[in-house]
């Protein structure tokens, strides 16, 4: 997992003599990102200021699209908007129950795969399947399944005495797109984990077992923390997309019923296309953008501390 | 663990075969065994039961497809997939559209993700790590902050509905994710091979081209395949940048959702389109999957 070779001292000593000067190296590496980066800068540099400026103005559409300076109208707004609070509880508890269900299934589910010897291949493969759906063809598929007239889940909850309609009220409706989130994704959680499962070492299960410890306390003090890192990078990775990602509400209920799946980014997508008030937008986005790079932020430091690449 | 008696028949360092436990310390006791299965039977159902049912209901007529007690056994029919192909909303346009959108950005991903991963993994500039979280931050900036400034300024560039709209537009997250994930393939290949390619007089682009890119030709096709699938399955993005001339396969389907009715056999058809493709191209790269989603911090199996 690390890689040894590239801070190896003697490889770093060796490299200056064979490549002939110390400039045209460095050129070389620099020429090799520069189409790369210039590219990307344009993509997010430049919205980034654009995101910026747009944040302190009124943004106008008709006629071209011009600026208008107001200040700290919009984060004024934002800081004052009761709905926007709302949203943002409503996004934290969402975050959680989604990534929080993600972690605890997919870690149990790759456990009962790891112990599987025969046919595992296959199984994973079957499993991993509804990490390739479009999430917004989940969230299509999730208002066929629970259609209170001809849904099969709506079929099968009736069966078990709940007849209401599951999309239209509140509680319901924010549990189905919890659990259409925790379908998606707990696969990846799985893989990740179980790639972590393979990377224990033989000898120390086998050193355990010697000693008689019993399964759950192998788990608790010789898996768990061996694969506690792999499953802080799953969790981080997770963490981001969580909150990259809000098709499946915006097909399903788009925020409803009475707000209740109402998240900050179905807010914003509001704010923005609905309403055309994309200065207020801005103000979100920069706010939702603050967030992600601090996920970022840990995720590299991770990788930096423990030295899981590079 | 009740097999602790029994003696250890096969040496030590071999591996055992496929199939049976690595030890015989490590065998499962029966309930253990029956928890295992109970779990991962109950999990498969969550899991397929979706899929399978969407994919019967794209074969159904319009009287199953919604009809009030779900029908496992019906007469398969062809109708959903030749409406869609037939009649006023020709779905081949959707189609096209969402391969030269996913296809240009992914092409485009891999080739300068791969040139800047390969510089960033090499380059021993003072600035590397601000780099590198520059680009990793890009990846994970929400698609709603993004969307915003990059209506404004494809509204000034006039490139609202149009395919080079949306390849730039899934570009913002498909290039920082190759040049990442690139980077992490490079870094597996020690550099002592480019160093004897150079000793035997390859200049540095040779060395590049012609050792070191050919040992990560895993490492491109997973990073092709997860950007592909990536841009293909977007949402977000599409919803409002593209207009009739480019619109993609999954504003098609959620087109099909109207005020009077949703046609449901038909949508499941969409669905099925849309999904089966990804799948099978994301199963292709199976082995490289855990590197390239977790962006290449976990090493698989």
């Amino acid at each position: 997992m690390t890689h040894a070779a590239d801070h190896s001292p003697v490889l770093e000593r060796a490299r200056p003599e064979t490549a002939k000067p110390r400039e045209p190296r460095i050129g070389f590496e620099g020429a090799m990102m520069t189409p790369g980066l210039i590219l990307l800068a344009a993509l997010s540099i430049v919205p980034f200021l654009a995101l910026i400026a747009m944040s302190f103005s009124h943004v106008r559409l008709l006629g071209g699209v011009s600026l208008d300076l107001v200040g700290l109208r919009n984060w004024a707004r934002f800081f004052t908007d009761a709905d926007m609070w709302m949203s943002w509880l409503r996004t934290i508890v969402y975050f959680v129950l989604t990534v929080g269900l993600e972690m605890v299934l997919g870690v149990a589910v790759a456990l009962c795969l790891y112990r599987v010897l025969r046919g595992r291949n296959v199984l994973l493969g079957l499993l991993l399947l509804p990490m390739f759906v479009a999430p917004s063809i989940v969230g299509l598929l999730g208002r066929y399944l629970t259609d209170s007239t001809f849904g099969l889940y709506a079929w099968v909850l009736r069966s078990l005495g709940y007849s209401g309609d599951i999309l239209g009220s509140p509680i319901s409706a924010f549990a189905a797109v919890v659990f259409m989130d925790v379908w998606e994704w707990t696969p990846l959680i799985a893989l990740i984990t179980l790639a972590g499962l393979a990377s224990v070492p033989q000898s120390v299960r086998e050193a355990a077992a010697v000693d008689g410890a019993p399964g759950w306390m192998t788990l608790r003090y010789i898996v768990f923390p061996a694969i506690s890192n792999v499953l802080l990078v799953a969790l981080l990775i997770r963490s981001m997309d969580a909150i990259r990602y809000f098709d499946i509400i915006w097909v399903t209920t788009n925020g409803g019923p009475a707000d209740a799946t109402k998240i900050v980014p179905v807010r914003l997508y509001e704010t923005a296309f609905r309403f055309f008030d994309l200065g207020y937008a801005a103000a979100i986005g920069l706010a939702m953008l603050a967030f992600s790079i601090f996920i970022a932020r840990t995720f590299v430091r991770l990788l930096d501390v423990r030295g899981l690449t590079r | 663990m009740s097999t602790t008696e029994a003696p250890p028949r096969h040496p030590p360092v071999t591996a055992a075969p496929r199939g049976t436990p690595q030890s015989p310390l490590e065998e499962t006791g029966r309930g253990t065994r029956w928890v295992v299965w109970l779990v991962l039977a109950l999990f498969m159902l969550w899991t397929l039961v979706p899929l399978v049912w969407m994919l019967m209901s794209s074969f159904k007529n319009r009287t199953d497809v919604t009809a009030a007690t779900p029908q496992v056994a019906f007469q398969p029919t062809l109708d959903n997939y030749r409406g869609l192909f037939s009649g006023p909303n020709n779905l081949t346009p959707y189609i096209w559209h969402s391969v030269l959108a996913a296809g240009i950005s992914a092409v485009l991903a891999v080739c300068l993700g791969s040139l800047a991963g390969y510089g960033l993994a090499r380059t021993a500039m003072r600035g590397k790590r601000h780099l590198a979280f520059w680009i990793i931050s890009t990846r994970m900036a929400p698609i709603a902050a993004v969307v915003v400034p990059l209506f404004i300024i494809f509204r000034g560039l006039n490139l609202i509905d149009t395919i080079p709209g949306l390849v730039l537009a899934y570009l913002t997250f498909n290039l920082p994710f190759a040049i990442w994930l690139m980077s992490a393939f490079f870094a597996e290949v020690p550099p002592s091979l480019e160093e004897s390619a150079l000793v035997a007089g390859c200049t540095r682009w040779q060395a590049f081209w012609t050792v070191i890119l050919p040992l990560t030709k895993a490492g491109l096709v997973t990073t092709f395949i997860l950007c592909l699938v990536f841009a293909w399955n977007d949402y977000a993005f599409a919803v409002v940048f593209s207009g009739p001339n480019s619109q993609t396969l999954p504003i098609a389907a959620s087109q099909l959702v109207t005020q009077t009715g949703v046609d449901w056999g038909q949508l499941t058809a969409i669905g099925t389109i849309v999904v089966v493709p990804m799948m099978l191209a994301g199963l292709a790269v199976r082995r490289w999957l855990v590197t390239g989603l977790t962006l290449g911090a976990v090493t698989g199996e």
